[in-house]
């Protein structure tokens, strides 16, 4: 199923806000957009209607949205995003947990809402997943297999003798890496990559495993070309 | 570390409260003392003839004059004595009656010693009396039955002696129990003022956001839109761009009124401030496409390990104000060069931002300082979400003005 074949119901008792929103989905490229003004009708339309994703603002005329999202959460399985125009909705949005997808906060851009969209709708219907190409990283000198977690000599030369194996920790630090590549990604983020279950105190032993990465991949370890230190901070693959 | 004008900021809300308390005390009291001296006012010249005025015995007497056939009163003071009611007798040593003057018939004519004792200070017969006693007489001056109510005071010198000591204390102490209750009332009726004026802005801002939604979104379309001409295009991401700083706006006044009243329930959970600056301050270089920002970050070692209670979307949004204010007053060089520093101290711990920009103005710094009331001013609004966030967590904050040029603003917190 194509992205944009996905049906989306917005729910919102604004009729100037339905249009505006309804014309950036149609624009954005999505075919099919329903609407509705109230809980009543938003029962009804996503009876008659089943959508893929339903646009929920949280304060409606016949009531709340989040007890809307709770019975429509037991009918059906669209994904649902919350349109919110209080700041207070977001502690709740933020903290409860109520298996929502993602919130938008009003006033929001055009792009910020159809990227929010579109990443919801890829990630629950898994549309345009990584290829394995993708799963490569290129380091000019060196390509990195995240498929097969092995790392080997760019180019024509003697590959059997240039691939080294990536240990699971290795594998995770060059994982979230190449994910920001380019980007800083902070000794925290990077210990909670590698540690999933809590990262309290692992920065010596990160450095540890940043070295013998880098003795993988870099030509000259101790002057990295790739995975570079941000002092402070963290590390920066490039 | 060298000296430098700084201040630090603090909440006083419990003095503002005891404040208000004492002003209130002292108004409730000047009025209460104004109402009884009115009352007392209206009520004497009310009351004027109603009070107990005899006429003394030693008066009577001196009216009184030895005469042939006995005693003999002044015409003046017999008529005195018949306008005020009252009635006078003269006994001897022995209790006899040596004379009297409208005296009840029921009355006896001799009294016993017994009988004189019982009525010097109380009735004679149900007769109010008052004694004048000389060597060998005693003048009796007496009203009507049912005019006076007589009721004697006695303490014990022990007693006296213990209210002189502490009935200071014991006043003073009411008027701690009066400005405390007055304190209390004073809060909660100023919550309930803060309340409303909370859920009033609370409201405005949710109901600008919709129609702002709209603004944003089509403004956004029509800078978009190739069909129009470059200057209309210009002038829709004008009003784009305006409509994000009205945005920013919005939510900078919700958030404000809310922490400026302790209103905004804080998300508290435990974590370590080194990596919440780590990660504000990665987001920023990762932002910065031009690569003019530079930021330094320097956890102290074993700040590294320190773990605080705070709400951590609120502590992240001080930490962006304050890169983002250094970002926007850059000033001289072209780069922005930021450092944020980490260390602890005894009790407690001090995260410090510095930057190289221009500076806070003398007038910035005196608004920073000044506690009272929310400023209107774009300039220090951050800064001023800044200062509540922190206070929020209970933590101080100082702002000030490097010698070497550049701004900083140092905050500390408890250690926990």
């Amino acid at each position: 199923m194509n992205l944009y074949e996905h049906k989306i119901l917005l729910v919102d008792d604004e009729p100037a806000l339905r249009r505006m929103v309804g014309g950036f989905l149609t624009k954005a490229g999505f075919r099919e957009v329903v609407f509705a003004g109230s809980c009543l009708e938003a029962e009804d339309a996503c009876r008659r209607e089943n959508p893929n994703l339903i646009l929920l603002d949280v304060m409606l005329p016949d009531g709340d949205g989040f007890a809307l999202f709770e019975r429509l959460h037991r009918e059906t399985a669209a994904s649902v995003i919350f349109l919110s125009a209080r700041d207070e909705d977001e502690n709740r949005l933020r903290g409860l947990g109520l298996g929502a997808d993602d919130y938008i906060t009003k006033p929001f851009l055009p792009e910020e809402l159809i990227l929010r969209v579109t990443a919801v709708l890829r990630r629950v219907y898994r549309i345009g997943q990584e290829t394995e190409k993708s799963r490569v990283v290129d380091l000019g000198d060196r390509l990195i297999d995240l498929g097969s977690g092995v790392v080997c000599c760019n180019g024509d030369k003697d590959e059997n003798a240039a691939e080294v194996t990536l240990t699971a920790k290795e594998y995770a630090i060059i994982e979230k890496l190449s994910e920001n590549r380019g980007r800083i990604v902070t000794i925290d983020a990077l210990c909670d990559a590698v540690w999933r279950e809590g990262n309290y105190g692992y920065e010596n032993t990160l450095i540890v495993h940043i070295r013998r990465l880098r003795e993988k991949i870099e030509e000259d370890p101790s002057h990295p070309k790739h995975l570079l230190t941000v002092r402070g901070l963290g590390y920066k693959l490039v | 570390m060298k000296k430098e004008k700084v201040f630090y900021y603090r909440s006083g809300k419990l003095a503002r409260t005891f404040r208000y308390g004492i002003f209130m005390t002292l108004g409730i009291t000047l009025l209460v003392g104004v109402l009884n001296l009115a009352i007392l006012l209206v009520s004497l010249s009310v009351y004027k003839n109603k009070n107990i005025i005899y006429i003394g015995g030693g008066e009577i007497r001196a009216a009184l004059s030895m005469t042939e056939e006995g005693y003999v009163l002044g015409d003046e003071m017999a008529q005195r004595l018949a306008e005020e009611k009252q009635w006078a007798m003269l006994l001897d040593g022995e209790g006899s009656e040596l004379w009297s003057y409208r005296k009840p018939a029921e009355l006896a004519d001799s009294y016993s010693r017994a009988d004189i004792a019982r009525m010097t200070r109380w009735y004679l017969d149900g007769y109010p009396v008052w004694l004048r006693v000389w060597e060998d007489e005693i003048m009796v001056v007496g009203m009507e039955k049912d005019t006076v109510w007589k009721y004697p005071i006695e303490f014990s010198i022990p007693w006296i002696e213990f209210i002189k000591q502490v009935g200071l204390y014991f006043l003073m102490l009411n008027l701690v129990w009066i400005v405390l209750l007055s304190a209390f009332f004073t809060r909660r009726f100023m919550r309930t003022r803060e309340r409303a004026r909370i859920e009033w802005i609370a409201g405005i801002s949710h109901d600008i956001r919709t129609p702002l939604s709209m603004v944003m979104g089509y403004a956004d379309t029509l800078e978009r839109n190739g069909e129009l001409s470059e200057e209309a295009r210009q002038q829709a991401a004008v009003i784009r761009n305006q409509s994000v700083v009205m945005k920013e706006l919005v939510e900078d006044l919700n958030l404000t009124s809310q922490l400026e009243y302790s209103m905004q329930p804080l998300r508290m959970e435990r974590l370590r401030p080194a990596q919440a600056i780590r990660s504000v301050a990665a987001a920023f270089l990762n932002d910065d496409a031009e690569g003019g920002l530079q930021i330094e970050v320097e956890i102290g070692g074993k700040a590294e390990q320190l773990t605080m209670r705070a709400d951590e979307q609120l502590l992240l949004r001080a930490f962006r104000n304050l890169i983002l204010n250094s970002i926007k007053h850059g000033g001289q060089s072209e780069n922005v060069e930021i450092q944020i520093r980490m260390w602890e101290a005894r009790r407690r711990f001090l995260i410090r931002f510095e930057d190289n920009g221009i500076g806070y103005s003398e007038e910035i710094l005196h608004r920073l300082r000044n506690r009272k009331k929310m400023e209107a001013n774009p300039n220090i609004r951050g800064l001023e979400i800044v200062k509540k966030i922190v206070l929020a967590h209970g933590g101080r904050v100082r702002f000030g003005n490097r010698k070497e040029g550049g701004s900083f603003c140092e905050m500390w917190f408890l250690r926990s």
